[in-house]
């Protein structure tokens, strides 16, 4: 891929703390105006790439470039919106005066930081004809509008590149849903961004690229698609109807013993309205088919998946394990 | 730099802009006013002296005595307030045989309320023994006895010298001789401002400076941990350097200091010029003159020069004392730890002030020398020697370039501190754990 084509081109990074290694030997490039899902378990190193990315500290060895330059030079980090893990703001300030403030630290003049602030407080609902919460301290402020201003703070300089640490982390379902239309609009506009998660549902459904980090090092990467269908492996989304064969479990209705079958099944997942099913290496989908059919189940639904990024998770990183002890920093 | 603006900003108008700075602002000068009017009233109110005026003095010497303690009384007091109300002392010419009986009735009228404060006995033992007693309800008031033994002395020569046969027009010049000895202060310019009024400036200046750096330093450690509690700190440092926060945030806070300390000396400044002279009549008196001119003097020592000097150790001081005190709020993550590990910085501040009292007594000796020219102690010890004595150029010179020398030691080991602590949760750091992140930052 073409450098000047990457919002994000760390080569060969590491992070040491005294006890432990947080980052090893980590490589990974982000393509502009992509959604780049950072994956891990707690403790993988995510917030520590995430923090050297941003020049808050400074890696052992290995390089950073965002947009083809060095990620020390202060005008590039102007260009780059941050929304940590761990979120807050000065309590006792007001929230035009400190969302100036930020927007002002990003290179913004007074009188346009002004005029985006309030947009986007219009935008979030956060002046409305009854009060105008611009004027009023954060310590006034609901959790959930809290976390508005921390996320207008992020963009209301207009950064082409998002850096988004857990943002899913203590949401309602409201703002969480803000913040899924706010990702898409900005992949829209063509800005890059990357977020950490450990939940494989969002970074499913929202990335078109991921790393999978643990233990400080790098498991996979690539665009979604690619990840699910390299896995090699083939699943099988199984329903059956409900109260037509006992309660729909398969070792009340004589399907276990099928889905027990090695030959056939490598092994299966119960998620409480479907099962996630694993075929065995050279197994056939349609000789499953048949072999639930003749033990009599009730079938609603039957379709070939691809494994979950879930799943792969599991797998490459369950092998690896978690490293106790290395919470705090993801 | 600009983002150092931005910071620095920020913190000066959230700070000026707070309730406890406004009314700390207010405050202080009313307070600093009243401190210096209320002891001035209370003085002119109640002069020493005035009770003299209300006595009885038995004079059994037959000499006329007893009348010249009063008109020396009589003199002395005239400057007190309500003079013209006040009554004047009874001189009771006594025979010696009748003396007894006169003191055992001036005993009773002592004794009866809203009558005599109390009598003076002159007799025959005055004259040779100069033996004088005194009784009444003042006799526990060193002033008054003082004052009064003054006057007997003051009257005895008078007699004496009219026995030698002095004329009496001399003998009353020589009476009303008074002494007037303003103290100045002589450096190598020449003739300065009087010596009391630069020892008042002195540590007008030392307490200041140490205030100013307490409060305001303070307010830095609270700010910094703030940012560490509330984790705004990640947010601010992913668009500026640590080092720069850092800095910007103690020059906001210096800034607030100096306005602080401006607003100080300028209300203080009209406050007095206002109701001084209306508390001075209000307690009727005519004359403080020695208030007015102590205070006038005082001010007047504080040149452009020494002013500039102030500001300049100010300045210095604050940057060394409150980088300082930012890496310590940078360390911990909870106000008691705060203080905790603000204490040896705080020792370094009042170790400096331990010293204050050799420096003022002897404001050119040894451990005045020394101390105005480490780095820790210099901003508070330098300032107060240029007020009480002179010092020379070179010296201000080359201790505002070690103290500067000092500074920036001081913002090197608090920015190393300050940009590993920001980001360190979890349980206080021990002194080698502070040790290798400034190794290591």
């Amino acid at each position: 891929m073409n450098a000047n084509e990457l919002a994000i081109d760390i080569r060969g990074v590491s992070k040491k703390y005294e006890e432990h290694v947080a980052v090893r030997d980590l490589s990974l490039q982000v393509p502009r105006g992509a959604v780049y899902g950072l994956l891990g378990p707690n403790g993988a190193g995510k917030t520590t790439t995430i923090r050297m990315l941003l020049d808050i500290i400074a890696p052992d060895g290995g390089s950073i470039t965002i947009f083809g330059r060095p990620n020390q030079e202060t005008e590039l980090l102007n260009r780059v919106g941050y929304l940590p893990e761990e979120r807050g703001l000065y309590r006792k300030m007001q929230v035009r005066r400190i969302l100036r403030f930020l927007a002002e630290l990003k290179g913004l003049d007074a009188a346009d930081a002004d005029k985006r602030i309030n947009e986007w407080l219009e935008r979030f609902s956060l002046t409305t004809k009854e009060r105008d919460w611009g004027n009023a301290k954060i310590d006034e402020l609901s959790r959930g509008m809290q976390q508005k201003v921390q996320f207008i703070a992020t963009l209301v300089h207009d950064p082409d590149l998002v850096i988004l640490d857990e943002p899913f982390s203590g949401l309602d379902p409201i703002n969480a849903q803000a913040l899924k239309d706010a990702v898409v609009e900005l992949k829209r506009r063509g800005k890059t961004v990357v977020f950490s998660t450990h939940v494989m549902e969002n970074a499913e459904r929202m990335c078109d690229s991921v790393c999978i980090i643990a233990r400080g090092e790098k498991v996979l990467d690539g665009q979604v698609s690619d990840v699910r269908q390299s896995s090699g492996r083939r699943n099988v989304a199984l329903t059956l109807v409900p109260g037509a064969s006992g309660n729909g479990r398969p070792s009340d209705n004589g399907i276990g013993h099928v889905l027990g079958d090695p030959r056939l099944v490598r092994r299966f997942d119960d998620n409480n309205r479907y099962f996630e099913v694993e075929l065995a290496a050279g197994a056939d989908a349609q000789e499953l088919l048949r072999r639930l059919i003749e033990a009599g189940a009730q079938i609603e639904r039957f379709e070939l998946v691809l494994p979950s990024l879930h799943q792969i998770f599991i797998e490459r990183v369950g092998a690896q394990g978690v490293e106790t002890g290395m919470s705090g920093h993801g | 730099m600009d983002k150092f603006w931005v910071v620095a900003k920020r913190e000066y108008l959230e700070r000026v802009r707070s309730r406890w700075f406004i009314m700390m602002t207010l405050f202080i000068p009313v307070f600093i006013t009243a401190a210096f009017l209320v002891p001035v009233w209370v003085t002119a109110r109640s002069a020493p002296g005035a009770s003299l005026r209300n006595i009885l003095i038995l004079d059994a010497t037959g000499t006329g005595l007893g009348q010249r303690v009063a008109d020396v009384l009589m003199r002395d007091t005239v400057a007190t307030p309500n003079a013209a109300t006040l009554p004047s002392p009874q001189v009771r010419d006594v025979a010696p045989a009748r003396l007894a009986a006169a003191e055992d009735s001036a005993t009773h009228e002592v004794m009866k309320p809203n009558a005599i404060v109390g009598y003076l006995v002159l007799d025959d033992s005055t004259l040779s023994a100069r033996r004088v007693r005194y009784l009444g309800r003042n006799a526990s008031s060193i002033v008054d006895t003082e004052k009064l033994r003054a006057a007997v002395r003051q009257a005895f020569t008078g007699v004496m010298l009219q026995r030698e046969g002095v004329k009496p027009e001399t003998i009353a010049l020589i009476s009303n001789l008074s002494l007037d000895m303003p103290s100045t202060r002589i450096d190598e310019r020449g003739k300065g401002s009087s010596g009391q009024a630069a020892v008042f400036l002195g540590i007008g200046i030392g307490v200041l400076l140490l205030m100013s750096i307490i409060f305001h330093g303070q307010y830095v450690l609270r700010g910094v941990l703030e940012e560490k509690q509330t984790r705004v700190a990640e947010v601010v440092i992913s668009s500026i350097k640590p080092e720069m926060l850092l800095a910007g945030k103690v020059a906001g806070a210096g800034a607030v200091g100096l306005t602080q300390q401006l607003l100080w000396i300028g209300i203080s400044a009209w406050l007095m010029t206002n109701f001084a002279p209306l508390v001075l009549k209000s307690a009727g008196s005519p004359v403080t003159a020695q208030n007015a001119t102590s205070l006038s003097s005082s001010l007047g020592g504080l040149t452009p020069a020494l002013f500039a000097v102030v500001l300049l150790y100010f300045l210095l001081g604050f940057v060394f004392y409150a980088s300082l005190l930012a890496a310590a709020g940078s360390m911990v993550n909870n106000e008691q730890d705060a203080q905790q590990a603000a204490m040896p910085v705080m020792y370094l501040l009042i170790g400096a002030w331990l010293f204050v009292n050799s420096v003022i007594v002897n404001p050119g000796g040894r451990i005045a020398t020394v101390l105005s020219w480490l780095p820790f102690s210099s901003p508070i010890i330098m300032p107060m020697r240029v007020g009480l004595s002179s010092v020379g150029w070179p010296s201000i010179v080359g201790s505002l370039a070690v103290c500067a020398l000092g500074c920036v030691c001081a913002v090197w080991l608090a920015a190393r501190i300050y940009r590993v602590g920001m980001l360190m949760y979890g349980k206080k750091p021990s002194f080698t754990e502070v040790a290798k992140w400034v190794k290591y930052a």
